[in-house]
């Protein structure tokens, strides 16, 4: 549906030229809901507008829908805006207009008449809930309902696409989860491809499908949201789910020096994250049954990922050093997420 | 109250409401636009125009430096051209409006760069032209500061017609300096004060109204 190859872009500034974007590729799937997570500065914005033109490329090519926007004049563009919504962080919704005016404003600029303007309007705001708000002004209205407001004039034009930026990000908790709710219904309803940027990663969690990291100006991991949770490759994909899913070792082991090598009368510390069903699965019991080691739990979480169970364990295995070998490689059969923190000495542990 | 002293007041508040009521129209029809083209064609802005941009803004720059007076006089051929006559109530039209185009542009100018940058974002993510967002978003959003704008335009012109009867624009302003001041009429000059203050109160009280009328924010 959407499609990026190579996009840079470069800024003029006073001391020298700005690089925002450093060669960006991305491809974003018809109906999905596609999110875009880095800090402040990372580019996501600009990356963002690039893929409605509100800004262009230095280099590289932008396609919506089949269409190659790059290649258009202006004015192509801004017809084919029209098939692509937006909403932004502080709603961008005109003082002077009322809800109704607000949702119309996109149908009237497209030249339609009063009847079609009302005909369009109407369903949408009851798709919003704001039926009963239409005569309101937008200072008279909550963050919550400013941000539905600038939903259903981002439909208004019925596209195809829509691109959030960072929609949710002045919100509080419990209206951010009714907006990504509102989100996902229309994704459904609609069949609506979304684009979301967000430095939030429990945004992420809550509705994407994929999701892609960027810093620097440049995508550093890329993958379904489900993978990129269990199996971050990353630091800063690792500091981003952190925000999330607490995946410090216990305290006892912050001064713990590790190592890599197996340690005579040692155990090893593994982090290990179930997947969606194998989180149902015995895997422990199994581990201490076949093998006659010992495991010790140091540290549980179960969480939930677009609705599927998502686990992350701290275990510590400690006993003959062949049969913890063993265990791991039965592990490894398992769909587990396995990272090895490292072996520790079990006696230095006790002295410490 | 004398009747000839009636006769003087009503005749010269009919002549500054005449003056002040037709610039100010003239200063709208061209300094509103004058404004909305200096917004637009600033950097980075709708329409950016950079080179015409800093024309106008040294054309409105230069307009505003000369002092009131100085103008009347200064552009008397050109009022002959556009008036037929360089003296009188209608005359003074010319200047005054001539004033008031700039001084009221660069207020629009302020008001519309006091409209948020994102409403523009917003509608261009839309599709729309720039001459959609100048009527739909620009203008509209700026309305209760260009009516504000507006009031304080009129209100500078009351004060710059009292010097249209150094032309023989005539006004409230000339009766003051010519009874109240040149014949010692304490009385004239004290009705024609209290006319000025009740005629600015009025506008002012006006443009607030209309101004918080349609402020939604």
């Amino acid at each position: 549906m959407i499609h990026l190859a190579d996009i840079t872009k470069t800024y003029p500034s006073p001391s020298g030229p700005v690089e925002a974007l450093r060669g960006v590729s991305l491809t974003v799937n018809r109906g999905e809901i596609f999110g875009i997570i880095g800090r402040s500065g990372a580019g996501k914005s600009t990356l963002l507008r690039c893929i409605n033109m509100l800004e262009r490329p230095t280099s590289g090519k932008v396609s919506v829908d089949g269409r190659e926007l790059s290649s258009l004049p202006e004015q192509a563009v801004r017809q084919a805006r029209k098939s692509i919504g937006m909403i932004f962080q502080h709603f961008n919704l005109l003082s002077s207009r009322s809800v109704y005016g607000n949702v119309a404003l996109p149908l009237e600029l497209a030249g339609k008449s009063r009847a079609e303007i009302r005909q369009a309007v109407e369903p949408l705001l009851e798709l919003v809930g704001l039926t009963d708000q239409s005569n309101r002004y937008p200072s008279q209205l909550s963050g919550g309902q400013k941000q539905r407001v600038g939903i259903a004039r981002a439909l208004a034009s019925q596209p195809q696409v829509l691109l959030c930026d960072e929609a949710t990000s002045a919100l509080d908790p419990e209206t951010t989860k009714s907006i990504l709710r509102l989100l996902r219904d229309i994704n459904q309803k609609l069949k609506l491809t979304i684009v979301l940027i967000t430095h939030e990663m429990h945004v992420i969690k809550e509705i994407c499908e994929r999701v892609a990291v960027m810093e620097n100006g440049a995508i550093i991991e890329e993958g379904p949201v489900f993978e990129v949770f269990t199996n971050p490759r990353s630091a800063v994909t690792r500091e981003f789910i952190r925000t999330v899913i607490n995946h410090d070792l216990p305290e006892h082991f912050q001064d713990t020096v590790f190592s890599s090598t197996p340690v005579p009368g040692g155990s090893l510390l593994l982090r290990l994250s179930f997947l969606g069903r194998t989180a149902e699965e015995p895997v422990i019991a199994g581990l201490v049954r076949r093998y006659g080691i010992d495991v010790s739990i140091l540290y549980g979480n179960i969480d939930h990922i677009q609705n599927l169970p998502f686990g992350t364990l701290i275990v510590e295995l400690s006993g003959d050093a062949g049969r913890v070998e063993s265990a791991m490689n039965a592990l490894r059969d398992y769909k587990l997420g396995i990272e090895v923190i490292g072996y520790v000495d079990r006696n230095a542990r006790a002295a410490g | 109250m004398s009747t000839e002293m009636l006769g003087l007041l009503v005749n010269a508040l009919g002549e500054t409401s005449y003056m002040v009521g037709a610039s100010a129209a003239v200063a709208l029809l061209i300094g509103l636009p004058l404004g909305v083209i200096l917004v637009a064609t600033s950097r980075g802005h709708i329409l950016e125009q950079p080179v015409l941009n800093r024309l106008l803004s040294g054309v409105v720059n230069a307009t505003r430096s000369v002092p009131f007076i100085i103008l009347m006089v200064a552009i008397i051929p050109f009022t002959r051209l556009i008036a037929g006559t360089s003296i009188g109530t209608s005359a003074a039209i010319v200047p005054l409006s001539i004033a008031a185009i700039p001084f009221l542009a660069r207020l629009v100018e302020t008001s519309l760069l006091e409209v948020d940058p994102g409403l523009i974002e917003a509608a261009r993510a839309m599709g729309a032209t720039p001459r959609q967002i100048i009527a739909k978003v620009l203008v509209p959003e700026a309305l209760p500061g260009v009516i504000l704008g507006v009031t304080i335009t009129i209100i500078s012109l009351i004060g710059y017609s009292a010097m249209a009867g150094a032309i023989g624009g005539g006004g409230l302003g000339d009766l003051a300096v010519r009874y109240g001041y040149q014949r010692f009429r304490v009385d004239i000059m004290a009705a024609t004060v209290v006319i000025l203050i009740a005629q600015v109160q009025i506008v002012q009280f006006c443009g607030d109204t209309l101004s918080r009328w349609l402020n939604k924010k």
